[in-house]
């Protein structure tokens, strides 16, 4: 099981190594986002120099010092979902090069064929959502808008901050082999990702100052993955943001450990369908 | 020990609607080279399919290496090597990289991974190109490939279907000396299936004759073409005929058999050479009008006509090997667009 798991792991990373364009594009989203995006979208200038603009600032991105920091920390959730999404496509493709069917047709368990995938197909979200923190870091030390850690450096805190992105890419990473293993085309899997990626961000807080949104949306937004994950962050990255949230990072991680086992057993069932004698 | 493949009243009715195979029973025997040839949409995949742990039974049963294929499907896959119709070797590993990773599925023990892979290659005559990824190969080096990959693990039976697709003659002679010289060392039990008859005849100790998901007819190549009679000459009329001609045909002296087909008509002889000239002598005494003779010795051409009714025939709509086609094409396409 161990060497079958790792047999199928070693194989989907040589494949993703040889494939660099997907890299390189799920890299330039987030770039841009932070570079213009990021740049342009300058909250903070409507509430400066107002009589107690600060706190409302403080208040509208729950103790985050800038709108780039506050929206940076969201980027990190925001890859998790992007860089996750073609791993399902992977297995539509493998289907229709046969190669899934070889699998299949092999002793393998289903379940070494699904956690491989997994597994690799955690690694771009979780170096990219790293990366994407330290860019927005670096932003900061050139003179641009950048994440303004502040913090102190705290061993638990830096561990639920990694748990967030390990746990958000599992999650993501399941749902989209959950769609690749039970779709054949991939026009129909691109159109299904689409109809999920959109909506998911957008009642997300990744982006959004909390203060503006209306109270439903923001009830909306509570329970939304990416939120919980980025909650998790905000709390850690910014010094006395938990005073802003009604919950510490650990519940917030309990929940999105939720999100990924409801994600995770769906999707090893669909998978375990998928490679089953075919009908 | 039972035989290592018991085939018994398999059907497969796909979507409840096509019925691929139809009542298939037949057992191969230890060490035989099994054949099981027809045309194009016989049901020869679905048959493999279903006897490889891969596909559901609609109906009947079957034993592989001792295992239900139903029960056990993943014990079977441990036992047995199957080389699929269409190529589904990975493009983006090396050959190496792709018997490795068979290797580990397959629990090829670790110890003698490497020297199994590297003897493999060399064996296959792609050791060369072991570490150049599999999108660079041709279809020849594939197909090896495929058949090593298959065998990585010293099976007890291996499935080969359509082994020799998409081969041109000479690929198509080197492969079957690969599998003969395996069978050889191993004492392995090999089906194949194949719509190319000659194959049959030649490599195959048996062969099981598959029509619209039946098996019309069993046994080894010589002991089908002896069940025809010996020759069969064919006579073609330029007028028509009618049922004059065949008493006349049936008259002959050593004629075991007339038949209508079509337009022409087929009669059996023990040895056609020496009947044409009487033959051509009667029909001109009696005022029938030849098109053309033509003789031909007992082929499997001849015995699937027998069997069947018809001639060997490539069936219409989108089979297997359309689809292996298909496939290689869209491969193709991507494989251009990667580079
Ligand atoms: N998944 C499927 N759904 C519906 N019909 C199918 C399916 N697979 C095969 N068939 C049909 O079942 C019949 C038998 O197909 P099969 O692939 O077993 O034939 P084959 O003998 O292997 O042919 P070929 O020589 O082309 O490989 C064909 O009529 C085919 O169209
Ligand atoms: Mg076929």
């Amino acid at each position: 099981m161990i060497r079958e798991l790792a047999a199928l792991t070693r194989r989907e990373l040589l494949r993703l190594a040889r494939n660099p364009q997907a890299i390189i594009t799920s890299l330039l989203l987030p770039i841009l986002y932070l570079i213009l995006f990021g740049q342009a979208f300058n909250i903070g200038a409507f509430f400066a120099g107002q009589p107690g603009g600060q706190t409302a600032l403080l208040l509208a991105l729950r103790g985050a010092p800038t709108y780039f920091s506050y929206f940076s920390a969201g980027m990190t959730g925001f890859v998790a979902v992007t860089a996750t999404l073609f791993i399902g496509a992977n297995v539509i493709f493998d289907r229709l090069f046969g190669i899934l069917k070889r699998t299949a047709a092999s002793p393998a368990t289903p379940t070494a064929i699904f956690g491989s995938r997994l597994i690799a197909g955690m690694v771009q979200p979780v170096g990219l959502a790293f990366l994407v923190i330290g860019l927005a870091v670096l932003l900061g030390h050139l003179g641009l808008s950048g994440l303004k850690v502040t913090a102190p450096f705290s061993l638990l805190g830096t561990a639920e901050v990694v748990l967030a992105v390990v746990i958000i890419s599992a999650m993501f990473a399941s749902l989209f082999l959950a769609i690749g293993f039970s779709i054949e085309q991939p026009q129909s899997y691109f159109a299904a990702v689409n109809a999920i990626n959109l909506p998911v961000l957008l009642t997300s807080a990744a982006l959004y100052p909390w203060g503006t949104m209306p109270a439903w949306f923001r009830d909306v937004a509570s329970y939304n993955p990416v939120t919980l994950a980025v909650n998790v962050l905000r709390e850690n990255l910014f010094q006395g943001a938990s005073a802003y949230y009604p919950y510490g990072p650990g519940i917030y991680l309990l929940g999105l450990l939720a999100w990924a086992l409801v994600m995770f057993v769906v999707a090893t069932l669909l998978a375990g369908r998928a490679l089953a004698p075919r009908d | 020990m039972t035989d290592p493949i018991v085939a018994t009243d398999l059907v497969k009715v796909y979507s409840g609607k096509v019925r691929a195979v139809d009542g298939v029973s037949f057992s191969v025997h230890e060490g035989e080279m099994f054949g099981f040839l027809g045309p194009n949409g016989a049901g020869k995949t679905t048959t493999v399919q279903m006897l490889t742990g891969n596909l559901r039974l609609t109906g009947g049963s079957a034993s592989v290496a001792d295992l239900d294929v139903v029960r056990r499907s993943h014990d079977v896959k441990q036992r047995i090597g199957l080389v699929f119709q269409e190529s589904t070797a990975d493009p983006d590993l090396t050959g190496r990289e792709n018997l490795e990773l068979a290797a580990a599925l397959f629990g090829v023990p670790l110890r003698t991974t490497r020297s199994t892979i590297d003897s493999l290659l060399e064996r296959m005559q792609i050791g060369d190109a072991a570490d150049r990824l599999v999108k660079t190969y041709s279809g020849g080096m594939r197909r090896r490939l495929e058949l090593a990959v298959g065998i990585i693990h010293s099976p007890r039976v291996l499935f080969l279907d359509e082994p020799t697709l998409g081969l041109d003659p000479q690929g198509r002679a080197g492969f079957w000396r690969y599998v003969l010289e395996l069978r050889k060392d191993r004492g392995m039990t090999v089906f194949v299936t194949t719509h190319y008859l000659d194959e049959a005849d030649t490599y195959c100790d048996r062969i099981a004759i598959i029509d619209h998901g039946k098996v019309v007819a069993t046994g080894t190549p010589s002991e089908l073409k002896d069940r025809l009679g010996g020759d069969v000459v064919t006579v073609r009329l330029s007028n028509g005929g009618g049922a004059a001609v065949e008493t006349v045909l049936q008259g002959l002296p050593g004629v075991a058999s007339v038949t209508k087909f079509e337009d022409a008509y087929r009669v059996k002889v023990p040895k056609g050479e020496e009947l044409i000239p009487r033959l051509v002598e009667a029909c001109d005494r009696s005022g029938i009008r030849l098109a053309g003779v033509s003789l031909k010795r007992p082929s499997l051409d001849e015995v699937f006509l027998e069997f069947t009714g018809r001639e060997y025939r490539e069936d219409e709509g989108m089979t297997a090997t359309d689809r292996a086609v298909r496939i290689g094409q869209v491969q193709q396409a991507f494989g251009r667009a990667r580079r």
